[in-house]
């Protein structure tokens, strides 16, 4: 069988005008972009992501990447493409912790040009804090969080105000048998246990950083005395020994089961302890962590942000995106599903969203006194060396004032290797 | 000849083993860091008067020798028992054989997340054990002066099954007559041990003491997950600790140092071994 001159040409006149057309349709192409987020985000994002998709269509393509769960993994992951060059990602959704130090290597296009300042100043208060580096924005929050109080409201009227009151209130409780701890927290060798003292710190008025100097003021008397006050918690057995192993989630599987007055947590673990399977449920208020008078209480700044990577090809596409994840509408379809607090300060007085929970005015009013943790560069390395002496102290190892000198002097010789203050 | 039919081999060898070594070593003499803008920048020993001064590093150094020579140890005797029995006759040996690799085959993360929850206080199975005997709340993760022999624990659990494989295979080329002689001229079974399976298992003994030691002076994964390199970091390996300089703190250069310093005493004491190995004559049944 022979084929014939005219099939031969038809054939090819067909080739070229197929090609012609992918080349056309190339021009007009779909832009991709891929967020990378940890995997509860891109989960509790997946009905908004096929939105998007829908309303985008033939235009954007957005794909949310599911990382690893736990908060230094994804990081790793995060670090490990952006020092290879070229990510695979155009966004990351970001602890605030990573911030100053992504910034400071330059991995982060600057987002003054895409956001106004209005629409900063309809953000709540806490949610404005730690998307600056340098005084440039590098982030576009996500969700709200800061740490809280958790308390019984079966075993007491209200809520302990000060260190000594909880202190007393936990010891009664455990004397009477209502509890067997009064108070769980975070004290594993880990961020959660800087997060934790940073909120205890500020409660008998020290600050981690010097604000006059930038220095860090891990010996000041302030500081010895809020160490001396968390061990006195575990010497004295109102937080038992094996919160020095405990990280959020052990803290909220002893604090849902019944076994505890007090909590230390995130906004997160509200809608845990309302599930069917908690003890506690419906019996639970949220509160500022204690403080003693005079001072400013303290709520550790958590919250998650979008950020735009360096070297994303189409950086307009990728704030669509950014716009539509962290758009009132979506926010409102988190908080209702996964119970994620909402950025926008509206939100905060919206009848619907208050009927959802009733702790939202607690959750405003400790967002306005967020605090975040020191944002430098170097805050990894910071955190790091007054983890190792906390732990020290808490497991019974170490002298306060022995840790506590420790890293200071650790801390100093960070920031002096840096060439001075940060 | 000889060398011509090497090549390809030690091409190969330069290319995964000598040139990230030389790449550490550079670095190790340079600023990498966050805040050169993780640009190098050559800063002539100062990371290595740092790593000298470094109380943290060798802090590092004794529990990751500690770790590694309690676990290999402690492996080395049970994997040895173990193997014995497992060379006998007896019925179902082949399904128990099988079954005894099984730790080895399970993905080290995997298997620390198991131990971190039978560790676990006060909900964990070792605290009920505890509680039942009348020991009270161990709290053995929140100890600076114990946790290390959780991580010894699961260690040993996870690759003692690695060195039996080795010294089975070795018990296994050697010659049934040999005992059958030894057992006619009227020797016992534990002088045999003594007299022919040691001396002639000894290569295996060596090699698998080898591939461990190495193993576990580069301890990472289990660490990282059951612990942290916490309390207090009295768990903290050196590779943990050169991790962390690398991706949590963005700091190339020192984390480089790290590495190198530890390799370098690593290897510096293997030296010292073989050295004292071959002066005591203990490695003369290896001679040909």
């Amino acid at each position: 069988m022979t084929i014939g001159r005219r099939t031969l040409a038809a054939l090819l006149g067909l080739t070229l005008l197929f090609s012609f057309g992918l080349a056309w349709s190339g021009q007009r192409q779909i832009q991709r972009v891929n967020i990378l987020m940890p995997a509860p985000f891109a989960d509790a994002t997946a009905e908004l992501v096929q939105r998007f998709n829908r309303d985008h269509r033939g235009s954007i393509a957005l794909r949310v990447t599911r990382g690893p769960r736990d908060t230094e993994s994804i990081s790793d992951l995060a670090i490990s493409s952006l020092l290879l060059g070229s990510p695979p990602f155009d966004a990351l959704l970001m602890d605030v912790t990573w911030l100053a130090k992504y910034a400071a290597a330059g991995w982060l296009e600057p987002l003054d040009s895409y956001f106004e300042p209005q629409e900063i100043d309809a953000l709540v208060a806490g949610a404005r804090l730690g998307n600056h580096y340098d005084g440039v924005l590098y982030r576009w929050p996500l969700i709200a969080d800061v740490g809280l109080l958790y308390w019984r409201k079966d075993l007491m009227e209200a809520p302990p105000r000060t260190p000594d009151q909880l202190s007393s209130v936990g010891r009664r409780l455990m004397d009477d048998g209502a509890v067997n701890s009064g108070f769980v927290w975070q004290g594993r060798q880990y961020e959660g246990l800087s997060c934790d003292f940073v909120e205890m710190l500020s409660a008998f008025g020290g600050n981690w950083l010097n604000p006059q100097t930038g220095e860090p003021s891990l010996n000041s008397s302030e500081a010895l005395e809020a160490v001396g006050w968390m061990r006195s918690l575990i010497r004295d057995g109102i937080s038992p020994k094996a919160v020095t192993n405990y990280s959020e989630s052990e803290s909220l599987q002893a604090f849902k089961a019944g076994d505890a007055a007090l909590m230390r947590n995130w906004p997160y673990a509200w809608a845990e302890l309302q599930k069917p399977d908690s003890a506690v449920r419906g019996q639970v208020g949220v509160t500022l962590m204690v403080h003693n008078a005079g001072h400013q209480p303290a709520a550790t700044l958590g919250s998650w942000g979008l950020s735009l990577l360096k070297g994303s090809d189409h950086p307009q596409a990728v704030i669509e995106a950014i716009r539509f994840l962290t758009s009132p509408d979506a926010q409102r379809e988190r908080f209702r599903n996964q119970g994620y607090t909402p950025t926008d300060r509206s939100l905060f007085r919206d009848p619907e969203m208050l009927e959802l929970s009733p702790i939202l005015p607690d959750l405003e009013q400790a967002l306005t006194h967020a605090v975040p943790r020191p944002p430098t560069p170097l805050y990894a390395q910071l955190s790091d060396v007054l983890q190792r002496q906390l732990s020290g102290v808490l497991t019974d190892d170490l002298a306060v004032d022995q840790a506590m000198n420790k890293a200071q002097i650790n801390s100093m010789t960070i920031v002096e290797a840096a060439g001075g203050a940060s | 000849m000889t060398w011509l039919l090497l090549t390809p081999a030690l091409l190969l060898m330069a290319l995964i083993f000598g040139w990230p070594m030389l790449r550490y070593a550079w670095l190790s003499f340079h600023a990498n860091s966050v805040l050169t803008g993780l640009v190098p920048v050559a800063n002539g020993g100062a990371n290595w008067m740092r790593l000298l001064a470094d109380d943290r590093f060798w802090q590092d150094v004794l529990q990751t020798s500690r770790f590694a020579l309690v676990s290999v140890t402690a492996e080395l005797f049970l994997a040895l028992l173990i193997a014995l029995l497992l060379d006998q006759r007896w019925r179902g040996r082949g399904a128990v054989r099988a079954l005894t690799l099984l730790p080895w085959a399970l993905p080290t993360t995997m298997m620390a997340l198991g131990w971190r929850w039978i560790f676990n206080t006060p909900y964990g199975p070792l605290e009920a054990v505890a509680g039942f005997v009348g020991l009270g709340p161990l709290n053995l993760m929140a100890s600076p002066q114990w946790t290390w022999l959780a991580t010894v624990v699961a260690d040993v659990w996870k690759t003692t099954p690695f060195i039996t494989l080795i010294l089975l295979a070795g018990l296994q080329t050697i010659p049934a007559d040999l005992y059958a002689a030894f057992r006619l001229e009227g020797g016992r079974s534990i002088q045999a041990l003594r007299d022919i399976t040691l001396p002639l298992l000894l290569p295996y003994i060596l090699l698998s003491l080898l591939f461990r030691l190495a193993q576990a002076f580069g301890v990472f994964d289990l660490i990282q997950v059951l612990t942290g390199g916490g309390p207090a970091g009295s768990t903290e390996s050196l590779a943990l600790y050169a991790y962390f300089n690398a991706m949590r703190f963005l700091d190339f250069g020192y984390s480089a140092t790290v590495m190198l310093g530890g390799f370098l005493l690593l290897s510096l004491s293997i030296l010292l071994g073989a050295l004292a190995l071959r002066l005591s004559g203990a490695l003369r049944p290896l001679q040909p």
